[in-house]
């Protein structure tokens, strides 16, 4: 794998993100690819805790931490006060989890993008609220069990689909990506970072505490997620032209499942049936993307 | 306490002042990752123990000189082998299990054809001079190659060869087709410019040796097996009878026998196939006759392959019994033979089938069922049989390795005997293989005697073995690696693409029956470099930095040139992911040791 101009480091060692932690290694690759002048927006997550407890930080960047559900506004306040200032140079990303994007955020997320707002807004998304004990939110999958959906109630709703509901909103740029492709998800980054505009980025980043899987098996699960067609990467310009990036060659989505914890109690009958919800969502994006299966 | 947090009517907003770097989160790690390097399973299969997976390395990244000089370690004659050994290491390779082996001798035979091109010099590590003198009898692979090797730990070495021009079996046994004269010869002037001398048409006699015993610290006798082996059979001796192996080397030196008509050739190995191969250039017809079954030759397949392509008729399960002239023709007496159980070394074992024998009418027969040492003097002492035990002159000695036999008489001068004379599988790479195993058996009975050869030599194995390394021997880098051998299970294929094996360009069946031109063509820079990089670099680092990028807690450090990298375990949690997304096994996972 070859990333040139990558060698930056704007992420301190230290911090007390969990052995194998995917939403540290997402942060990694986001500051390389954004580079010193930025500042982060950082709504209560994980990822409160990872940026270090006061007065420490693990950053190299200004971030504000602000309340869980004010990703979207704060961001839209620090881009005016930066504005202002006459400084349209620094980027300025929110950076909150599932929780804080699909539901407690979701309201000033909407507000913000529908104005427009100049800004990146980076859900990283472990599938849980993980910081406070792994309860489900409406980015937990179908099937998953969570301290919130145990036993025979593992969850039986699908995943919102976040990006459809970004893309609803006709924002310049939307798009998917995974820590196991970084060559992907930095050129994403990159490519948000010079629109202008709201910018929306979904990074799937897996959580071995949470999901019960070993902590050296955090990237190849996550490479997994994409190879089965469960996280397509793809992306979106302007709410219409849909691209796809990566064609898996169709791997069954039991070998995602298998290896997983928080998955164990699926029987082959409803792995069977995710597998259907899977090929349908792939279908219909292929749809979208104007090709074929 | 708003004085006291220097608050006026500002909005207070607390500021990080420090980073998290004060939090030594390595104590949290039970499990502890590290860089070590381990061994490739096509390196063991390599007799002359050649660091493949890193050739294939230098390749991909262009670096052609490197990658031909990390073969010259190991082997003096990648020209050679590149064309004419039967690469087991390809049998080995890792990559068979997810698609097809890497073409390794393409490789090897692309770089040293691109050194020979471009006239390169190698620049390769010498021991300094010891001031010893060991002289070798026959300039064949293992005789090149013990003198190779002997002269890097520092000796002096120098070459007998009865013959005008040096090579042995190489100039002489073996066809144009498969090794053009020129490519030994560069061979042999790169080992010359390294400081070997070479003495041509100078016959060691049993006197001789006597002499080169008294004027040379040691001897290495590497002088083959060239008497053919007789089949005593009536008739044998009669005329239209000749033996393979001197009928190559007429061609080698120029002449163009006579081959109209039908030849029958005696014999199942790769003498036998080359001289069939040879009778169809020639404008002749030749059949191959063998006592046993297709699979029980032991010529390498592909030039079975090749043979009957080029219309080389095989005839099995008959056992000549008698040759008779009948006028300018011969009478071949053949004996159907059958499959009855397995002999020891796992063939099937043969016997008459009982029906009486066949005839057939053929112009000339050549006898290619193989040699044998010319010299009685040739032969190494006997390994001791139970039962029989003379107690040795010399502790350890006579010291029987797997490849040469150190022998020495009542402390007079060290003799090994190599190649041919010792090998069980004689071909090319075992005799380079002998060579090289020859060299160090005698430099560590000089340095450290012989009670010290054994050991000393187990610690330079290659994997389990037997293949031995010279640079593990003169403790360069490769003594590093671990002797694990990576399995193809340990591979992370998440990181390879299904891609095919190169095609090697080849002459087509017309080209090749009506010349000596050699068969196999060149491929281009751009092909070799591609398929080099279908290599999984099994077992060592090729800088992808995969275990820099993933790693969650950013405690892979990177020196020099962003490559040595190590761990900083300071704050290493132990995650492992390092570990599991190296592509190729170079780095390990262990217990944390407890404190
Ligand atoms: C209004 C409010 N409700 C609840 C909390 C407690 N809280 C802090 S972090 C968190 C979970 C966040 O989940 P998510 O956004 O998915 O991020 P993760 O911790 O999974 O990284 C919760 C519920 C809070 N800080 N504020
Ligand atoms: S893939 Fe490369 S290093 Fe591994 S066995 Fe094959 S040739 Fe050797
Ligand atoms: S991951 Fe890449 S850089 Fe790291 S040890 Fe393995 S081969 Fe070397
Ligand atoms: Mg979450």
């Amino acid at each position: 794998m070859q990333l040139d101009a990558l060698d930056k480091e704007l992420m301190c060692s230290g911090h007390v993100g969990c052995p194998g932690c995917g939403a540290t290694i997402a942060m990694r690759f986001v500051l390389k690819a954004l580079g010193e002048k930025t500042v982060m927006v950082l709504p209560a997550c994980c990822w409160s805790v990872i940026a270090g407890p006061f007065p420490q930080s693990s950053l190299k960047i200004p971030v504000i931490h602000t309340a869980f559900e004010t990703g979207g506004a704060t961001a839209s306040g620090v881009r005016a006060a930066l504005d202002m200032k006459g400084d349209t140079e620094t980027t300025v990303i929110t950076w909150a989890g599932d929780g804080g994007t699909f539901d407690i955020g979701f309201q000033a997320l909407s507000g913000a993008v529908e104005r427009n707002e100049d800004f990146i807004y980076a859900c990283y998304d472990n599938e849980a609220y993980m910081n406070t004990g792994i309860q489900r939110s409406s980015s937990t999958p179908y099937g998953a069990w969570t301290t919130t959906t145990t036993g025979a109630d593992w969850k039986k709703l699908r995943k919102k689909n976040i990006v459809e509901a970004l893309v609803a909103h006709r924002i310049p740029y939307a798009a998917t990506a995974n820590i196991a492709f970084p060559e992907d998800l930095i050129r994403k980054v990159k490519k948000a970072k010079a629109i202008r505009g709201s910018k929306f980025l979904h990074i799937y980043a897996s959580c071995p505490t949470g999901w019960r899987i070993p902590s050296e098996m955090s990237i190849k699960i996550a490479r997994m997620a994409v190879q089965t067609n469960i996280f397509p990467l793809y992306e979106v310009e302007n709410g219409v032209n849909y691209t796809i990036n990566y064609k898996p060659k169709e791997y069954l989505v039991r070998e995602y499942f298998k290896l997983q914890g928080r998955f164990r109690h699926l029987k082959d009958t409803d792995l069977d049936q995710i597998q259907e919800m899977v090929n349908e969502d792939w279908g219909l994006l292929l749809r979208k993307a104007g090709e074929h299966a | 306490m708003e004085a006291e947090l220097g608050l006026k009517k500002n909005l207070y907003m607390p500021r990080t002042s420090v980073t998290t770097e004060s939090n030594k989160t390595g104590s949290w790690r039970f499990l502890r990752p590290r860089y070590e390097e381990k061994t490739s399973p096509c390196s063991t299969a390599c007799p002359a123990g050649e660091d493949i997976a890193r050739i294939e390395m230098l390749i991909t990244q262009g670096a052609f000189k490197e990658a031909w000089e990390t073969i010259l370690r190991e082997n003096p004659l990648p020209g050679v082998c590149g064309r004419v050994c039967y690469h087991p290491c390809e049998g080995n390779c890792n990559r068979r299990e997810f698609d097809t082996s890497i073409a390794v001798h393409t490789m090897e035979r692309f770089l040293a054809d691109t050194a020979a091109r471009n006239e390169t010099k190698p620049v390769l590590e010498r021991l300094p001079p010891k001031g010893k003198g060991v002289a070798i009898i026959g300039s064949g692979p293992a005789g090149l190659a013990a003198a190779w090797f002997l002269n890097m730990l520092g000796y002096d070495s120098e070459i007998f060869e009865a013959m005008p021009e040096a090579g042995g079996l190489l100039r002489w046994g073996i066809p144009a087709y498969r090794l053009p004269a020129a490519v030994l010869s560069n061979e042999i002037a790169r080992i010359e410019n390294q400081g070997v001398r070479i003495r041509l048409s100078e016959t060691v006699s049993a006197s001789r040796f006597e002499e080169l015993k008294t004027s040379y610290d040691a001897v290495f006798l590497g002088c083959g097996y060239w008497r053919n082996i007789a089949l005593n059979i009536p008739g044998e001796s009669g005329s239209g009878v000749e033996d393979g192996l001197s009928f190559l080397k007429q061609l080698r030196q120029g002449a163009k026998p006579d081959v109209r008509g039908v030849s029958a050739v005696i014999g199942g190995g790769n003498t036998a196939i080359d001289v069939a191969r040879s009778i169809i250039r020639l404008g002749g017809r030749a059949v191959i006759v063998y006592r046993r079954r297709r699979e029980d030759m032991p010529a390498f397949d592909e030039e079975i392959i090749s043979a009957l392509e080029e219309g080389v008729e095989l005839r099995e399960l008959l056992a000549p019994v008698q040759i008779a002239a009948q006028g300018s023709d011969c009478i071949l007496t053949l004996q159907q033979m059958k499959v009855e159980g397995r002999d020891r070394d796992g063939r099937g074992r043969i016997a008459a089938d009982g029906t009486s024998p066949v005839e057939i009418s053929v112009q000339r027969v050549f006898v290619a069922t193989g040699a044998a040492a010319a010299e009685t003097w040739h032969e190494p002492p006997p390994a001791e049989t139970a039962g029989h035990h003379t107690a040795p002159l010399t502790p350890h000695l006579p010291l029987h390795l797997s490849h040469c036999t150190l022998h020495q008489e009542q402390q007079g001068t060290p003799i090994i005997y190599g190649g041919d004379l010792t090998n069980t599988s004689k071909n090319v790479t075992q005799a380079i293989a002998s060579g090289k195993q020859a060299a160090m058996a005698l430099d560590t009975f000089f340095q450290s005697g012989a009670g010290t050869i054994r050991e000393r030599l187990s610690g330079c194995l290659v994997g389990e073995g037997p293949s031995l390394s010279m640079e593990i021997y003169m403790h360069g880098p490769r003594k590093e690696r671990k002797t694990h051998i990576v399995s193809h299970q340990e591979i992370n294929t998440d990181y390879f693409q299904f891609e095919p094996r190169v095609i090697q360009p080849r002459l087509l069946i017309e080209e090749r029956t009506s010349s000596f031109d050699e068969i196999e063509l060149k491929i281009s820079a751009n092909t070799a470099m591609r398929e080099a990089g279908r290599c999984f670099n099994c077992g060592i680092c090729n800088d992808c930095d995969n275990c820099y990028l993933f790693c969650p807690d950013v405690c892979i450090l990177r020196g020099r040139d962003m490559t040595e990298r190590h761990i900083d375990y300071d704050y290493c949690k132990g995650c492992g992911l390092c570990v599991v997304e190296c592509p190729r096994n170079a780095m390990t996972l262990g217990e944390e040791e407890k404190l």
